[in-house]
């Protein structure tokens, strides 16, 4: 600590420079995830908001909503179960709802038409406005980011290629599914969307698309299937994986970090590895006076440390100002346990490459010291 | 008894097919409170006189003792802890640590053996002051002259108040009337304390000061005086 701190002092451009790369470093890998875990949470929000631990889908369905078709009256069935606190049925549908007739796509917008009963377990607060009720079956409660495209509590929502009508009574918060703002209607209403066209419904009365169950001391999800017919029940983590490109998504995200942190482990390395090989004669020098491997080493690691958390710890400040100057619209989510981790796996990074630079200041002869120039 | 002694000493290479041999059974025994000096042409072996005497490098054939130690069978890692204790090493200049003070020069070979203690301090900046650097304790080395890092590097070789000193070309990159004194200091210093001190040098005006002279040639040690 004693050399490193020294040091560092000394050699302070030399330093501030290894910094800034750290810094440029964290930076990246904390907007990268930041962006990618905004763009996942987009795809999905909604059902990661649900405060529920399985989904129920149709037997066939392969864990999909949009392949899924249920009556609602297995609730009854499925709520008897063990360990089954609560049952919620869910169905969605994309649709384009715009304000006037118009043929303009500009003045439509895409949302996703969620069912559910207004007394679900999972319904999302009502921000303003009121909330979802039999007693206005036209009734929806919609993302607030909507509200930027210029709809408001009242407003009439036409939808598209129907001659469906929605009113809008209230907004609720960050709720997206497959990256488009929510909006919920009670399920009777979805079902005349979705289930129009006669038949379209395999004559299911009542059908929804899954329920989704409360249900923290279930164990072994394949009991309900046991129990009830022709249903598959998956944990929520799967049914998210379902969704429609999430899968492959969050794959591109993550190959896209794992690429970056990789990449940065070398670049650090690379960087303390030629700053080490400068000093071979000093550490020549110091090797012959007496100094072991241990003492040398432990300065370099420390220096490692100490230049990684400070580079960390900016790149941290920099990456949560970046995201108040982002646009509004722009998909950010970083949450701290997530920062965390990542930080601790760049600092990990570094110090393992510094065993780089200590492996080479074994080699260094202190014979070294007594070069001349003869 | 020699403080250090070396025996039959001798050293060769390979160099490709050949072998060079550069140390030819040298014998050396420097007694406590003795300057010695080895003197010879470039490439004659004195650097590798020193190397060995200094525990850096190993020899071929021979012994070499250290204030009555054998160090023929340790490793390096038990050789470096020997030189941090047992010897005291002024290399040419420029062989500071450049990012340290004078005072932190010193202790630093403390902080290598484990805590620096408020006595080593003292010590540290009692060896400064009789090499004439009272006023230089918080100067860092680019802000010395090459004497006075010169003067430092000594000071550094006493720190650890080691029996055995080893000098190389102390005064190689210095003007004569800076490199009389640093040789005179190092004289007297080895006095005082009484050490057994190697200077290896190229420069036969400094060899007043030494109680012995050996010349080396080919790698054959001779004693001139």
């Amino acid at each position: 600590m004693f050399l490193a701190l020294k040091e560092l002092k000394y050699a302070k451009f030399r330093y501030v420079m290894m910094t800034t790369i750290i810094i440029l470093i964290a930076w990246l890998v904390f907007i990268l995830s930041g962006l990618g875990n905004g763009l996942a949470t987009l795809s999905a929000a909604t059902l990661k908001n649900i405060d529920a631990e399985y989904v129920v889908y149709e037997e066939t369905a392969g864990a999909t909503f949009a392949k899924s078709i249920l009556s609602e009256n297995l609730q009854d069935d499925l709520e008897k179960q063990k360990n089954v606190d609560k049952v919620a049925a869910f169905g969605a549908s994309t649709i384009a709802v715009g304000k006037t007739k118009s043929k303009d796509a500009d003045s439509k917008e895409d949302v996703a038409l969620l069912g559910v009963e207004p007394d679900a377990f999972f319904m999302p607060e009502v921000i303003e406005g009121e909330k979802l009720s039999y007693d206005n079956k036209k009734g929806v409660v919609i993302n607030d980011t909507l509200k930027e495209a210029g709809y408001k509590i009242g407003d009439i929502l036409l939808v598209a290629n129907s001659d469906m009508k929605l009113e809008v009574v209230g907004y609720v918060k960050g709720e997206t599914y497959n990256h488009l703002p929510a909006i919920f209607t009670v399920l009777e209403n979805w079902r005349d969307y979705q289930y129009a066209a006669p038949g379209s419904d395999n004559d299911t009365d009542k059908a929804v698309q899954a329920f989704f169950l409360k249900a923290p001391n279930l164990e072994d999800p394949s009991t309900i299937d046991k129990a009830v017919k022709d249903v598959e029940t998956v944990t929520k983590k799967t049914a998210i994986n379902g969704m429609p490109g999430y899968k492959e998504e969050n794959g591109t995200i993550m190959m896209m970090l794992a690429f970056c942190i990789v990449i940065s482990a070398f670049i650090i390395a690379v960087f303390f590895y030629v700053i080490t090989m400068q000093k071979t004669q000093q550490f020549g020098v110091m090797k012959a006076i007496g100094a072991s491997n241990g003492f040398i080493g432990k300065a370099i690691v420390a220096q490692v440390a100490i230049l990684s958390v400070l580079g960390i710890v900016i790149g941290i400040v920099f990456t949560y100002l970046t995201a108040k100057i982002l646009p509004e619209g722009m998909p950010f989510d970083l949450e701290p346990t997530l920062i965390i981790t990542y930080a601790i796996v760049l600092l990990i990074i570094a110090l393992l490459s510094s065993i780089v630079s200590v492996r080479q200041i074994v080699k260094i002869d202190p014979l070294t010291a007594l070069g001349r120039v003869e | 008894m020699a403080l250090l002694s070396l025996q039959n000493v001798s050293k060769s290479y390979k160099e490709g097919a050949s072998t060079v041999q550069a140390l030819k059974q040298a014998t050396l025994e420097v007694e406590a409170g003795e300057l010695v000096a080895i003197i010879g042409p470039s490439g004659s072996g004195k650097s590798t006189l020193l190397s060995i005497a200094g525990a850096l490098l190993q020899m071929s054939e021979g012994t070499v003792e250290i204030n009555g130690m054998n160090i023929v069978h340790l490793s390096a890692k038990q050789l470096a802890s020997f030189r941090l204790k047992e010897l005291g090493f002024i290399l040419q200049t420029s062989n500071l640590v450049p990012y340290l003070n004078v005072l932190d020069q010193l202790l630093l070979v403390k902080k290598m053996g484990g805590k620096v203690t408020k006595d080593d301090k003292e010590f540290a900046k009692q060896l400064l002051t009789e090499l004439g650097l009272s006023d230089k304790f918080k100067k860092m080395p680019n802000e010395l002259s090459g004497g006075e890092r010169q003067r430092v590097a000594i000071a550094r070789a006493f720190m650890n108040n080691s029996k055995v000193i080893l000098a190389d070309e102390p005064t190689a990159s210095l003007d004569s009337k800076r490199a009389l004194e640093v040789v005179k200091l190092l004289a007297k210093e080895a006095k005082e304390r009484n050490k057994a001190a190697i200077m290896v040098t190229h420069d036969e005006r400094m060899l007043q000061f030494c109680d012995h002279v050996y010349r080396m040639e080919d790698g054959v040690l001779t004693q001139q005086s």
